[in-house]
């Protein structure tokens, strides 16, 4: 459901492309609606070929929409106006290949008007966010794909923009990498800018978003606050320490899954057999590691949304 | 504008990285390679051969070159998503396309006044001459190449660069036959569709011959000013039309 301030508003998108050698007409995106909030991290999810890249090409007026309207910033798709004040990142970013990072990120400053104070103590400032060094004499055609992809972070956000759209903005980091660029990301939100990712990696989605649509053939099959979808309302997940399969066999009848995993006992149960359970597990001389309610992975509730699989 | 300008200043640099400007120091080696030929007849006729070859080589590197420099552009930058970065900033794409030509004509400009100075340099030495006619002569190649370049950039707004090519080859043919063979047949009166399609072209392409200025530069008598005039004006009407039709595909075009 839009609201007035929403950031980014698409309303039954529908974009296709001809291919192959007949020039048949294929939808890439079928009447595709989506809203993302102010100030939060939004990730839009799906498997190959499900249509986010093309979603993000259209909010940027790189593609344009067979039917369907929408908004970015509050202005009509592909507005100069919005562009002010956006940064994306292409999935798997190339540069002018002559450039070093420092003239790269002047360059793309410069698009936007700022002045060369501004823009010299912006680009040394990204430059030690994406961890590149800023006097490297490196041009880009010598970069490796991760930093490439740190510049293309860092290129992203020259402008300081309200909304940064990034297409899988983890492709090509290592484990450090990543980890970097998340808090990056977190970072951004703790500022107040909205964040709108497209990504494959969905433990990254799942530790840093708090909203995600998943599409798939082209149409939103699942969308929502990630608290929300995750949760498994009326289950309340206990945890428990010691015991053997005795244990969790004396357990499963009050339960509705049960499992262990590395010395602990993992078990679901409806919320109102919870006191019943924790008096079974003290019974048991089982110790109490957490009550929580119980959440599903978002690799269950993807593959859930994608191929119908329950978990 | 200053968006303009920036696309423009970086396809010069780009034409710098791929070394497209070492093309003069092949340039030099022709008019050098072509001058033992000089006949050995007196200086006067000596000047107009040196001229008229000089201009003759400046035209053919102008037009390659500007095939060179426009025919995979746009196509290259789509195909390496480089064009994202810049589209997705608050850059239109008549910004884009136009400041991609600038960058052409300023690329040729720089190769094209470097060739000019080298023909000064090599009849002064050859012949102890200074002959700043063939400054007019460079100056035609110029526009020359600047209607072909924006023919080509149009084009590759969605043709691929073979195509281009091709497309570019022929339309400078048909531009340098029309008012020759073209003219002929149409005064021959061919008949029906091949008629039109002849009646088309003859009117519709631009008249490369009038650029065509190296016997005037060969005799040493160059060009009037208002035939200058005229033809620069020929060569922006056209230029402007080709990167305005190219604007026209490319501004709908999903990337």
């Amino acid at each position: 459901m839009e609201t007035p301030d929403d950031v980014v508003d698409l309303r039954d998108i529908t974009k296709s492309y001809r291919v192959g050698f007949r020039h048949a007409r294929r939808e890439a995106v079928s009447g595709l609606s989506l809203s993302v909030g102010p100030g939060q991290i939004f990730g839009l999810l799906g498997p190959n070929g499900a249509g986010k890249t093309t979603t993000l090409k259209v909010m940027l007026g790189l593609a344009f929409p067979d039917a369907g309207e929408g908004t970015v910033l509050g202005r009509p798709l592909g507005d100069r106006e919005a562009h002010m004040r956006l940064g994306f990142l292409p999935e798997s970013p190339y540069f002018y290949g002559f450039l070093t990072a420092e003239k790269a990120l002047q360059l793309y400053g410069r698009l936007f008007g700022l002045d060369a104070e501004v823009l010299s103590e912006r680009s040394a400032r990204l430059l030690d966010l994406v961890g590149i060094p800023r006097e490297s004499h490196l041009t880009l055609d010598k970069y490796s794909k991760g930093m490439l992809q740190r510049i293309g972070i860092a290129q992203a956000l020259i402008n300081d923009p309200e909304l940064v759209i990034m297409d899988e903005p983890s492709s090509g980091l290592d484990p450090l990498g990543q980890k970097e660029i998340r808090d990056v990301l977190l970072g951004l939100r703790e500022d107040g800018k909205t964040i709108l990712l497209s990504s494959h990696q969905l433990s990254e989605v799942e530790s840093i978003c708090d909203s995600v649509s998943i599409i798939d053939s082209g149409r939103v099959v699942i969308e929502g606050s990630l608290s929300e979808l995750l949760t498994e309302p009326g289950t309340t997940r206990i945890t428990l320490r010691g015991g053997g399969e005795a244990a969790g066999a004396a357990l499963a009848p009050l339960a509705t899954n049960v499992r262990r995993d590395e010395g602990e006992i993992i078990m679901d149960v409806a919320a109102d057999d919870a006191y019943r359970a924790l008096e079974k597990a003290s019974e048991l001389g089982l110790g109490l590691v957490s009550v929580e309610p119980a959440r599903r992975s978002l690799e269950d509730l993807f593959l859930e949304a994608v191929r119908g699989d329950g978990p | 504008m200053r968006n303009t300008l920036l696309i423009a200043g970086n396809v010069i640099k780009d034409a710098a990285r791929k070394k497209l400007f070492y093309v003069v120091f092949l340039f030099g080696l022709a008019v050098l390679g072509l001058s033992p030929l000089l006949p050995t007849f007196d200086l006067g006729v000596r000047a107009q051969f040196l001229r008229d070859i000089s201009i003759s080589l400046t035209s053919l590197f102008g037009v390659v070159m500007a095939v060179v420099l426009s025919v995979n552009l746009i196509p290259g930058e789509v195909d390496m998503r480089t064009i994202y970065n810049i589209l997705s900033k608050p850059v239109s794409r008549a910004q884009y396309l136009v400041g991609k030509y600038l960058g052409i004509l300023g690329t040729l400009a720089i190769i094209l006044s470097v060739m000019a100075l080298e023909i000064l340099i090599l009849v002064g030495a050859r012949l102890s001459l200074f002959t700043p006619v063939v400054l007019e002569g460079v100056l035609a190649v110029f526009l020359e190449a600047a209607v072909i370049a924006a023919f080509s950039l149009g084009l590759s707004t969605f043709a691929s660069a073979p195509i281009n090519v091709f497309a570019t080859a022929l339309f400078y043919l048909l531009c340098h036959v029309k008012t020759g063979f073209l003219h002929q047949k149409l005064m021959e009166g061919a008949g029906g569709l091949a008629r039109v399609f002849m009646w088309v072209l003859y009117y519709l392409l631009p008249n490369l011959e009038d650029f065509n200025v190296s016997q005037q530069v060969g005799y040493g008598s160059g060009v009037t000013l208002s035939y200058a005039l005229r033809i620069a004006g020929y060569s922006i009407l056209f230029s402007a039309m080709f990167v305005f039709i190219g604007y026209l595909v490319f501004k709908r075009r999903d990337l």
